[in-house]
């Protein structure tokens, strides 16, 4: 019996050693409480005077950085994140299809401030980055550029084959311009619209010249060759036509053109 | 005009039907006005001949118009015939810039080079499509008009379409392409149909195309109207429908093929305990979808639900790859080249 006593007292022992654990445990998360409900009062109050625009006053002030500068740092990493998903797929019309395994792009292209053209693309994210279908036309170097980038740099690639799509649009856009014009004629052109063969009339005489206009950079939207040709050569090495020749180089063709007309060069 | 020319015309003329006869003259641009005038579409096509024969008699017209009408008369009708596209590869730097005139130079140069006897004829279209009629001859026969090829070329695009294609021209016609395109090799594209249109759009990418985009402006077409109750809850149903149909096989008019071709080259695989599946060697068959218009009715299975979604990619590739001949093997689960 003294021995059943000692024993069950020994047990008491870590029991009640538990036991203060646990009320000690209760009364700090009582203060924290507290001090928290403290907190949020006196937040709530600032709040409500600075809604009710009431003037505030000295220990107000340092709850009022506290909770600026709370906001300020989450709005930080919010914009933070943002601009890092932005920059990743370089600000293009980015969708998720396929539950996450790939995304289809749209590339907008624009000349002079007009839409023109939209081409979609949908890239394969699985196991290496691949274009799986698109509508894009053959003549567009497509593969050429993506065996450059796509593999290293999307956003690079995406910036590539958005500077080609939007030259092509503006090329295509001046050939189209050229033919509202009338007076001139188009005689060559092919898909790339980086060959061009136009016939004007000189002013003067009504001499038939051609210009010849080679866009040797599939980025760009103005010529880097143009060659001018006509039976009358006095009239080629004039000053006036190696100006117009000039202007064919600077100038999107249709502005070069109606300029050149209304300087009296052709018809 | 002698008899092979006649034969040519003969055939022209039979295939042309009555109403289509007087365009095609005249677009033929070979007869004057007056003697077009003169000749009677509606008559029996054996008496019209007869008539047209005579005139172009008049006209001194012989063998090399009769195989201009040829050539008109596909370029308009270009949809009969098995075609077969082919892709070219390995563009040299300069390739992109390649003129028609350069074009047109090296080709012929090339194969007058190989053959003493040959007849090529050369037209470019609006579109920037080259057509090319060959009549094939060689060191002492003259060339057989009775049996040309037709190709048509893209310039900058790497696509070549064949039509009525020799395996013993292959060769010679296949390095005129390389010296003249800038290119080095050339494969097969496993696309063949009766329709070129239809093959140049797949290829091209020229048909209406479908890509997922966030607002979705797709409505379902003919709906008939039913109850309004089952129509709210059938419309978006429907419309979830029509898109798939729509991304795998694209929207509006589909190029049109007759038929798609899957070779099998895979190991039985079934859970019963047949004799099939102990043996190691591979289950050959062959699987063909034909129709008058395949991606039409794939399109249509898919938009009302005959077929469950989502269509597996051995049926989007046709439209996605541009394809419409696939084998299929162990290794990849789904088309392959």
């Amino acid at each position: 019996m003294m021995l059943e006593r000692a024993g069950t007292r020994r047990t008491e022992r870590p029991q009640h050693s538990r036991l203060e654990e646990l009320r000690n445990a209760i009364a700090t998360l009582h203060v924290k409480r507290d001090r928290l409900r403290i907190e949020t009062v006196a937040v709530k109050n600032l709040k409500q005077k600075m809604d009710q625009g009431m003037p505030l006053e000295d220990h107000d002030y340092g709850d009022l950085l506290q909770l600026e500068k709370a906001l300020l740092t989450s709005r930080h990493m919010k914009l933070k994140d943002l601009q890092s998903a932005h920059s990743l797929i370089a600000g293009y019309d980015l969708m998720e299809c396929n539950q996450g395994k790939s995304v289809c792009v749209s590339l907008h292209t624009a000349f002079e401030g007009v839409y023109v053209e939209t081409y979609n693309m949908e890239v394969d994210l699985t196991r290496t980055v691949q274009i799986s279908r698109h509508n894009i036309p053959p003549y567009v170097p497509l593969e050429m550029i993506a065996k450059q980038t796509l593999q290293t740099d999307f956003k690079g690639f995406l910036q590539t084959l958005s500077l080609h799509l939007n030259a092509l649009a503006g090329r295509k856009q001046q050939i189209s311009l050229i033919m509202e014009l009338g007076t001139v004629k188009v005689i060559e052109r092919n898909q790339l619209c980086n060959f061009l063969i136009l016939m004007c009339k000189a002013q003067e005489e009504s001499e038939t010249v051609l210009c010849t206009l080679e866009y040797g950079d599939l980025t760009r939207y103005l010529p880097t060759r143009v060659t001018i040709e006509s039976e009358n050569t006095t009239l080629v090495e004039s000053q006036q036509w190696r100006k117009n020749r000039l202007l064919l180089l600077e100038f999107p063709v249709h502005c070069a053109l109606l300029t050149m007309r209304k300087m009296g060069s052709i018809a | 005009m002698d008899g092979q020319a006649k034969t040519i015309l003969q055939r022209i003329i039979r295939k042309i039907p009555n109403k289509k006869l007087e365009v095609t003259l005249k677009s033929w641009d070979r007869l004057s006005t007056e003697q077009l005038e003169s000749l009677d579409c509606t008559q029996p096509k054996w008496l019209f001949l007869e008539n047209l024969i005579s005139r172009c008699g008049e006209k001194r017209l012989g063998l090399k118009a009769v195989t201009k009408l040829e050539m008109v008369y596909y370029i308009d009708n270009p949809n009969q015939g098995t075609w077969q596209a082919f892709q070219l590869m390995e563009a040299e730097d300069d390739a992109v810039s390649v003129s028609f005139t350069q074009f047109r130079e090296r080709f012929k140069a090339n194969l007058e080079e190989d053959f003493r006897h040959i007849s090529i004829r050369m037209k470019k279209l609006e579109d920037g499509a080259i057509w090319i009629r060959i009549a094939w001859g060689d060191n002492f026969r003259k060339p057989n008009h009775l049996k040309p090829t037709y190709v048509v070329h893209y310039l900058q695009t790497p696509y070549v379409f064949f039509l009525n294609f020799m395996s013993k021209h292959k060769p010679f016609l296949y390095e005129a392409l390389f010296r003249a395109t800038r290119h080095t090799s050339i494969k097969e594209a496993h696309l063949s149909g009766r329709s070129l249109t239809a093959l140049r759009d797949l290829v091209m990418r020229q048909y209406q195309q479908v890509f997922p985009t966030k607002d979705r402006t797709l409505k379902e077409r003919n709906g008939t109207p039913l109850h309004p109750n089952i129509e709210k809850e059938h419309a978006e149903y429907a419309e979830r429908r029509h898109q798939m149909a729509c991304e795998a096989f694209g929207d509006g008019i589909l190029p049109k093929l007759e038929r798609a071709v899957y070779k099998l080259e895979t190991r039985y695989r079934g859970n019963s305990s047949n004799t099939l599946n102990d043996k190691d060697e591979l289950f050959r068959g062959v699987v063909k979808f034909s129709s008058s218009n395949l991606l039409q009715s794939f399109h249509h299975c898919v938009a009302t639900g005959i077929v469950e979604g989502p269509v597996t990619p051995l049926l989007s590739s046709i439209t996605q790859k541009g394809k419409n001949y696939f084998v299929i093997t162990d290794k990849v689960p789904g088309a392959t080249h």
